[in-house]
């Protein structure tokens, strides 16, 4: 056969396309970083590493690891086990599973940044319906005694209910201690009903026989089936949740910047916010993009982990 | 070992009748086969006795214990799957050890980390390990102990899954159609060593299947069973022989019954398609009958003879040691296949005329609605 040109015109867009649109960007940014190109100058001056350097010295930077990787200490487990817990309780069901997958999949379709203003109503430290009922919940008997746990015998004046009734509720995103955990809270919501569904198609996928192996083997309770066949059978589908959870929770960014904008005191300063803040609103091209590289550098090792560590014990065939 | 009884079992999915009111009663030590067509309820029957289904009324006794209300994990019986079922995660030791494990090791025991401080744990292990070794010897998988199941192939999956249902020395093994995943030739030879294993345990062994040469082949006595019911229980010979009624004797049996229209007099002589047959009914009655010939009991001729159809070839398998001609007769247009040897019909064509002979003691005969009627035996 005659050597003919023709695959060159079948592959060659998409390889200029991925080129351009991919990889070049990430080339781009890598060049930037060691500048201080600023967005509208007309020159910049090679700084080498000082733009990474900057990240380890400059405490701003450093609340912006630890609000990243808190935010996803909290989410990622939370968000995979209560997926996975619903998923298995909607599975169970005889009737009724059609109802709970559309209202726990609900946020997941929502706009978060409509969300977020919703939310944002209800955790109003003066207005917001939860300071409200917990406001409220003070002059009632059982919920403060079970929220302040003094009907475990503890002191209800010492707990930290029983400290907010006497002084106010919480500032909940305005507050340094609660912020991040309030977004964190709303991570959550977020994500779970995602990981719900993916966990039902897990569910769906492990072979019926197999329970009933294991109840013929001897395992009458349902713990001893979850150990036995559920948990392992999820292999695949514990690791792509969890890498893709911590991936969608390293992005974080629309509840940031709709109710925190970082604050306070950069307690929610969080990688891609802090992308924006710098690369976007401060057109500070060069260390946008070395936090850019930072953050890729992240995602790829989470996507690294899972290809090369964690698949090859998952995948029994 | 055990006996096992079921009394008046039946069972419904919502509308659907799929057990209708079944007695069976399993002697101790006894291989019997559930044979029938795929949907006759055979395979919900076995998994009413596993304990695994409940049934919609009526009684499962094993060894005098009643046991309607005992989970089956309770039961003491094993279980061999179709799909096999073993865990992809645990090596087949560890597959082997998991029956031992959840019976024998107490909850504590079981317990991750904290089982390591418990005094008696290790012996017992050991002594779990010997016996899954010995399990692994009998049916020669020791030297796939430490591989997963996804690297072993169907027949070895299969030994591995029967290795699993027989460590903890069950007191009967039911059997869901455990050849049908495998190719032919390895079916054949599972066949005989699932005999074996049988003859070697001695234990009760309830097996179902759709494949009447398995039934056939392995059984002490088989059930026939369709539409939720058992229609014959007996030896393989006496079904094959005098099956009950037309169903079962189309169903055993392979090639198919062939099964010709035939008349009997008011002396219960026989005429089928101008041909009168030597044999006749043991209880003469006028009518319209059927009468069943399997292909074996018939041969090509190359003589006249008095019992003696003719028929065009329309199609010819050979198999090697024997050849079925597949002939369309000449009076009436019935179809019928005659099993040959290969050096009779060496010279036969599609499309050529033969004369066909009957194995007149061999016939069966049917009444028009598939009843069995006894034929007298040759005087």
């Amino acid at each position: 056969m005659a050597h003919s040109r023709s695959h060159i015109w079948f592959v060659g867009p998409a390889v200029i396309l991925m080129f351009v649109i991919l990889i070049l960007p990430i080339f781009v940014a890598g060049i930037f970083s060691f500048t201080d190109y600023n967005l509208g100058s007309t020159d910049f001056r090679w700084i080498g590493w000082k733009n990474y350097e900057a990240l380890g010295k400059y405490s701003a930077y450093r609340k912006m690891f630890t609000a990243s990787l808190t935010y996803v200490v909290i989410v990622v487990p939370v968000s995979v086990f209560l997926g996975l817990g619903s998923a298995m309780l909607i599975s169970s069901l005889r009737f009724g599973g059609e109802f709970y997958k559309a209202i726990f999949f609900l946020p997941v379709m929502a706009t978060l940044l409509a969300m977020a203003y919703a939310w944002e109503f209800t955790l109003d430290p003066v207005m917001g319906v939860l300071n409200k009922v917990l406001d409220d919940g003070c002059s009632v008997g059982w919920f403060y005694k079970f929220f302040t746990g003094s009907w475990l015998g503890f002191n209800p004046t010492e707990s930290w209910y029983g400290g907010l009734c006497s002084d106010r509720m919480p500032n909940w995103l305005g507050n340094k201690k609660y912020a991040l955990g309030s977004i964190a809270f709303i991570g959550i919501w977020q994500a779970f009903g995602f990981n719900m569904v993916l966990y039902l198609a897990g569910l769906m996928a492990v072979p019926r026989d197999l329970y009933a192996a294991a109840e013929i083997d001897g395992a009458n309770s349902t713990w001893e089936k979850f150990k036995l066949v559920t948990w392992p059978m999820l292999g695949p589908t514990h690791v792509f949740v969890v890498t893709i959870t911590s991936i969608r929770s390293f992005q974080v960014f629309d509840t940031v910047e709709a109710l925190t904008r970082g604050g306070p005191s950069k307690s929610t300063y969080v990688m891609v916010y802090a992308m924006f803040e710098k690369g976007v609103k401060q057109n500070l091209i060069g260390m946008g993009s070395t936090l850019t590289i930072v953050f890729l550098g992240f995602v790829l090792l989470l996507t690294l982990t899972q290809v090369f560590f964690i698949n090859r014990k998952v995948h029994y065939s | 070992m055990a006996e096992i009884q079921l009394k008046g079992i039946s069972k419904s999915f919502d509308e659907n009748k799929v057990i209708k009111s079944l007695d069976l009663s399993i002697e101790n030590g006894e291989f019997i086969t559930i044979v029938g067509p795929s949907g006759c309820g055979k395979s919900t029957l076995l998994r009413i006795i596993a304990g695994l289904e409940s049934q919609s009324s009526g009684d499962v006794i094993i060894d005098s214990r009643e046991v309607n209300k005992v989970r089956a994990s309770e039961r003491d019986l094993a279980m061999v799957f179709q799909s096999y079922a073993l865990y992809p995660h645990l090596s087949v030791q560890e597959n082997l050890m998991v029956p031992l494990k959840l019976r024998r090791l107490s909850r504590l025991e079981r317990f991750p980390l904290l089982n390591w401080f418990l005094p008696n744990r290790r012996s017992k292990i050991i002594e779990l390990e010997e016996k899954v070794l010995q399990a692994a010897e009998t049916l020669q998988i020791t030297h796939l102990l430490g591989r997963k199941p996804g690297q072993l192939s169907g027949g070895q999956q299969q030994r591995v899954a029967v290795g699993r249902a027989m460590v903890r020395e069950p007191v009967a093994f039911l059997m869901d159609e455990p050849l049908s995943n495998l190719d032919a030739a390895l079916r054949v030879h599972m066949r005989a060593e699932i005999s074996e294993l049988h003859r070697t345990l001695k234990t009760t062994f309830i097996y179902v299947t759709h494949d009447q040469a398995e039934a056939l082949t392995m059984s002490d006595r088989m059930a026939v069973m369709m539409d939720g019911e058992i229609l014959q229980l007996d030896t393989p010979n006496e079904i094959y022989n005098k099956p009950f009624n037309l169903q079962v004797a189309e169903f055993i049996g392979s090639p198919k019954i062939n099964i010709l229209p035939a008349e009997s007099d008011d002396k219960g002589e026989i005429t089928c398609m101008g041909l009168t047959m030597s044999q006749s009914l043991r209880s003469p009655k006028q009518g319209n009958i059927l009468l069943g010939l399997r292909p074996e009991h018939t041969d090509l001729l190359t003589s006249n003879s008095k019992n003696c159809f003719n028929g065009k070839i329309t199609y010819k398998e050979n198999l090697g040691s024997d050849i079925y001609l597949h002939v369309i007769l000449k009076e009436g247009q019935h179809k019928m296949i005659v099993r040959t040897e290969p050096g009779k019909a060496i010279d036969t064509k599609i499309g050529d005329t033969v004369k066909i002979g009957l194995m007149v003691d061999k016939l069966m005969a049917f009444e028009k609605n598939g009843q069995y009627i006894p034929i007298k035996s040759e005087s």
